[in-house]
């Protein structure tokens, strides 16, 4: 039982914009009323928002733990010991999994999505959440370049065919999922074909009879006839490729009249001609989004500093090789996707990386409707989570803004408009949409991001500061399930989160259908793909799928 | 008489469909195994209703909970060991527990097998799990490997046996001499031990178009490594199965090194993976494990509280033949049948608390000795295969006996009891 008094409060899913007034909680959620003389936090002075929640971060799993083996030089220089209530481990932008879960609590999160988990290594990322304390957290499971699929789609039509809906709902239910993944689709395929790549929505993933659009559209079309709470999660084609916007726009349009989430837009919303310098298309981007409310995407916002470059998309990663000439990991997952990696830095005075930084802001700035263009950094593609305070910063702080917009690559800052009118400003009610209350709406997690009556009892409170980045950087508390684990920017206590997973029906016949794809594609026997163990999946909470629709 | 699922984790293959038929609660035929595969059931299956001895004297479960504990929390440096062998669940216990009381833990297996992975560290790796060699490789060249011997079942998973591989698909051995992997094979490099290096950056200086020295390309066999650099050049999808004889000779984290500089200049042309080949069951399991929960795979100290990994340093063969720790705690591993010499007298020295299913001479020698119930075989768990994947392993006989995870954690319990924390 917790009355947090007083504060300043922003919980934009209720229409509560600044208004000071007590948040009651009690049971893990949050109540009506309390008695008056029940503990309390004196929040007079403070901001309260419900606990963040992030969208699009890689945070476990297979692809996270390479890298993580990749970066013993960040990990010594950025160690967590051991206390009475916490474990130890290392940070650097792929912290060990403890310190993952410290540090976005710390940061005033409590809900993290994974957005990229191969089917196949399900087990490996719900071990690794199960070290991953206080957040509740989700996967996304990758289906875009997965060849049973692919099977499915071709003989099954483009719209969502019974199958391929049977197909995804079974593939959730075997994992833990929450929801779906499409990462450049049929071009991770063609990359382990003798290093090649798709270049548009209609090339032929060779020898399989599918294009990126039927695949899109297929798997489009069984989220939305799922009901899934959370739409297709997109990662187009073409990612970082200089004149890559027309094939986000193809994308929206192939996808239009479907809900669909599109990952790290910043990344896709370059213009000129492949090969050569990009340039800003995010006004034609965020243009687009506007006129779709079916259409969301996370911003994927690029921040000045060091980086790891995790992605399915392993046809990216041989690119980002080339120019760091540094340490590269491929992996080849059978059946169902690849994997890169490259330890990067995003510099200043480098036109390309000032550019992506200023689209990023771009998008932020031009977007019209903040519930659905969210905050996002792709943690740690483009910088680690550990950098939103000072993004929110930028976003909020036109001065701050100006002056670091005068630091980068004026070349590249030419190429956007972001030194033409771009003088909004965010406001506490926006930051509190971009980063928790509109995450939440997009994952289709209504006890999630707002602190309305019945609301999961995930509250941050921060002290009032000018200094919007030190602000966000240090809650003075943030409270979880009820439990204030935060006091004054430190732990008080650390008990594990929940897994999320999506609860969606399938037709047990299709595992008749998908035996002889399983045994033609796949080094593991059908019985032993799904998880079942309790242990790694427990505790969890079933999000019910809606087919109906009712959901939205 | 049932047949019961199970998943055999007597070598980096974790082979998941091995059936075995149960009578009077034991196992009466196994379906699927290979030779190290029935070695390790055998070898696991025994349930005696022994729990644990101390000092020699059989003890019950919470005694000898008690004398580890004692054990553990007198030492100044305490190391675990061992882990390539029992489940990642255990594996994650060891490493709280280990955390806990300040110890340094390394997954000590096989001294060789982890070379290749503390190489990839320093340069990253291009590798793909079994399916992809299978469906996809078209070249596949086998250095100073012998999986025939070592992982039996690989090459025919891989369809790159003899009687199971497509015409149009090429294995190669690179080795000192003809081992019964270069009998199944197309083709067999006669490489002398001492030579990897030379031999890989030949290749390299190859790929590269980079003048040969004469001196050096006249002591390797520069023909057929030529042409294999072209096949490669040329190929698909082609890989490379690095095998212990690859570090066992000079500086084997500089061939290791070697070896993956080469797959990456390759990977720039071609497809061109590596999977190195690993003998524990779980060894993959055990260096996931460790780099999730510290940021490190292996050799890691908590002694100042956080994590620290300094392979050589920490590594458990290194520590114990230096004489640097003062007690050891070692889970599933048969240490002074494998460690070196010096390691093991030091071992001998020192008191130790052994976590296995097995009767080994190390259980003997120890001052603790818990008998516990077999991942795999009498409890169930998860292993990651040598190429990553995670496969779970069955409980086809049911026992008496506590697991691994159960002893590491009693132990840590007892351990944070005394502390008060």
């Amino acid at each position: 039982m917790l009355r947090i008094a007083q504060g300043r409060v922003y919980d934009p899913a209720n229409g509560i914009d600044g208004e000071v007034r007590d948040v009651c909680l009690d049971g893990g959620k949050v109540v009506e009323e309390l008695p008056s003389h029940g503990p309390r936090i004196d929040a007079r002075g403070m901001v309260v928002m419900p606990g963040g929640v992030d969208i699009h971060s890689h945070i476990a799993g297979p692809a996270v733990n390479a890298a993580r083996k990749l970066a013993p030089e960040e990990h010594r220089a950025d160690v967590l010991d051991r206390t009475a209530i916490t474990r130890s481990g290392t940070g650097g932008t792929v912290p060990s999994t403890f310190a993952t879960g410290y540090r976005y609590a710390l940061l005033g999160y409590t809900t993290v999505v994974d957005a990229a988990t191969p089917p196949l290594a399900a087990r490996h990322t719900l071990a690794e959440l199960r070290d991953t304390p206080i957040v509740d957290a989700a996967f996304l499971v990758l289906m875009g370049n997965n060849l049973p699929m692919f099977k499915l789609i071709r003989d099954g039509g483009s719209d969502g065919a019974g199958s391929v809906t049977e197909a995804v709902a079974w593939w959730l239910e075997a994992t833990g999922g929450y929801g779906v993944k499409l990462v450049n689709p049929g071009g991770v395929e063609m990359w382990k074909h003798g290093n090649r790549n798709v270049t548009s929505l209609d090339d032929e993933v060779e020898g399989l009879g599918v294009t990126p659009r039927r695949v899109l559209e297929a798997i489009a079309g069984s989220v939305d006839e799922l009901g899934l709470p959370h739409p297709v999660h997109v990662h187009c084609n073409n990612l970082g490729v200089a004149g890559n916007w027309r094939t986000t726009l193809d994308t929206l349009d192939a996808l239009q009249g479907r809900r669909a989430h599109l990952a790290h837009l910043q990344f896709h919303a370059y213009g000129g001609t492949p090969g050569k310098r990009p340039r800003s298309r995010a006004p034609e981007l965020a243009e687009h989004l506007d006129a779709h409310p079916e259409h969301s995407a996370d911003v994927g916002q690029v921040m000045f500093g060091p980086a790891t470059t995790m992605t399915a998309d392993a046809p990216v990663s041989a690119l980002l090789r080339e120019l760091t000439g540094g340490k590269w990991v491929n992996a080849d997952l059978e059946a169902e996707t690849g994997c890169g990696i490259v330890p990067f830095a995003y510099r200043e005075r480098n036109y390309v990386h000032a550019l992506q930084w200023a689209i990023g802001l771009e998008l932020f700035l031009l977007g019209r409707d903040p519930w659905r263009v969210v905050l996002s950094t792709d943690h740690p593609n483009g910088g680690s989570f550990l950098s939103y305070p000072r993004l929110i910063r930028l976003l909020m702080d036109r001065e701050f803004r100006n002056e670091q917009i005068g630091r980068v690559n004026q070349k590249a800052i030419r190429r956007t408009v972001l030194r033409d009118d771009l003088e909004r400003e965010y406001t506490l009610g926006e930051i509190a949409i971009i980063t928790r209350a509109g995450p939440a709406r997009l994952l289709g997690l209504a006890d999630k991001g707002h602190l309305g009556v019945g609301a999961d009892a995930d509250v941050t409170v921060y002290g009032e500061h000018e200094d919007r980045e030190q602000m966000f950087a240090t809650p003075r508390y943030v409270i979880k399930g009820g439990r204030v684990i935060v006091e004054d920017g430190e732990l008080r206590e650390a008990p594990a989160g929940e897994l999320l997973r999506v609860a969606a029906d399938h037709d047990e016949a299709i595992e008749r259908t998908l035996r002889p794809l399983f045994e033609e594609h796949y080094s593991v026997q059908l019985a032993n793909y799904p998880v079942r163990e309790p242990w790694l999946l427990e505790p969890a909470r079933r999000v019910p799928a809606r087919p109906d629709g009712s959901g939205r | 008489m049932p047949e019961r699922a199970a998943t055999c984790a007597g070598c980096g293959c974790g082979c998941d469909d091995i059936e075995v038929a149960v009578a009077a609660g034991a196992l009466e035929r196994m379906t699927g195994t290979c030779v190290i595969g029935d070695a390790w059931f055998a070898e696991r299956a025994a349930d005696a209703p022994l729990v644990a001895r101390v000092d020699g004297r059989e003890v019950d479960f919470a005694e000898a909970v008690e004398a580890s504990a004692a054990i553990l929390g007198k030492a100044r440096l305490p190391l675990v060991c061992g882990l390539g062998q029992t489940d990642c669940e255990s594996q994650r216990a060891a490493v709280a527990l280990a955390e806990a009381i300040g110890a340094v833990i390394d997954p000590a297996g096989p001294v060789v097998d982890g070379a290749v992975a503390a190489a990839s560290q320093a340069i990253g790796l291009s590798t793909a799990t079994f399916g992809e060699l299978r469906d996809r490789a078209e070249l596949v060249v086998s250095w100073r490997a012998d999986p025939v011997v070592s992982n039996p079942r690989l090459l025919p998973r891989l369809r790159l046996d003899r009687a199971g591989r497509a015409a149009e698909r090429t294995l190669v051995v690179v080795d000192a001499r003809r081992t019964a992997t270069a009998d199944e094979a197309d083709e067999f490099i006669e490489l002398q031990p001492e030579l990897d290096f030379e031999a890989l950056w030949a290749m390299r200086a190859l790929v590269r178009g980079v003048p040969l020295d004469r001196d050096l390309a006249a002591q390797l066999p520069l023909e057929p490594l030529r042409e294999l650099t072209e096949r490669f050049r040329v190929c698909r999808y082609g890989a490379v199965l690095p095998g212990p004889g690859l570090v066992a000779t000079g500086d084997g984290y500089v061939n290791a090194l070697a070896l993956l500089a080469l797959v990456r200049d390759l990977a720039r042309t071609a497809h061109v993976v590596a999977l190195p080949l690993r003998q524990e069951g779980n060894a993959r399991g055990a260096e996931d494990v460790l780099a999730w929960q510290t940021g490190y795979p292996a050799a890691v100290s908590f002694a100042r509280g956080h994590p620290r990994a300094r392979p050589g340093e920490f590594s458990a063969a290194g520590m114990l033949e230096r004489g640097e720790t003062d007690a050891a705690l070692i889970v599933g591993f048969d240490a002074l049948a494998h460690l070196p010499p010096r390691a093991a007298d030091n071992l001998r020295r020192i008191p130790t608390i052994v976590v296995d299913p097995r009767p080994t001479q190390t259980a003997a020698a120890a001052r603790v000795a818990f008998a516990t119930s077999a991942s795999g075989v009498q409890r169930e768990g998860t292993a990651h295969r040598m190429d990553g994947v995670p496969v779970p392993l069955r409980a086809p006989l049911a026992s008496e006996r506590v697991g691994d995870e159960d002893v590491l954690a009693a132990i840590k319990a007892r351990i944070a009891r005394e502390e008060g924390t």
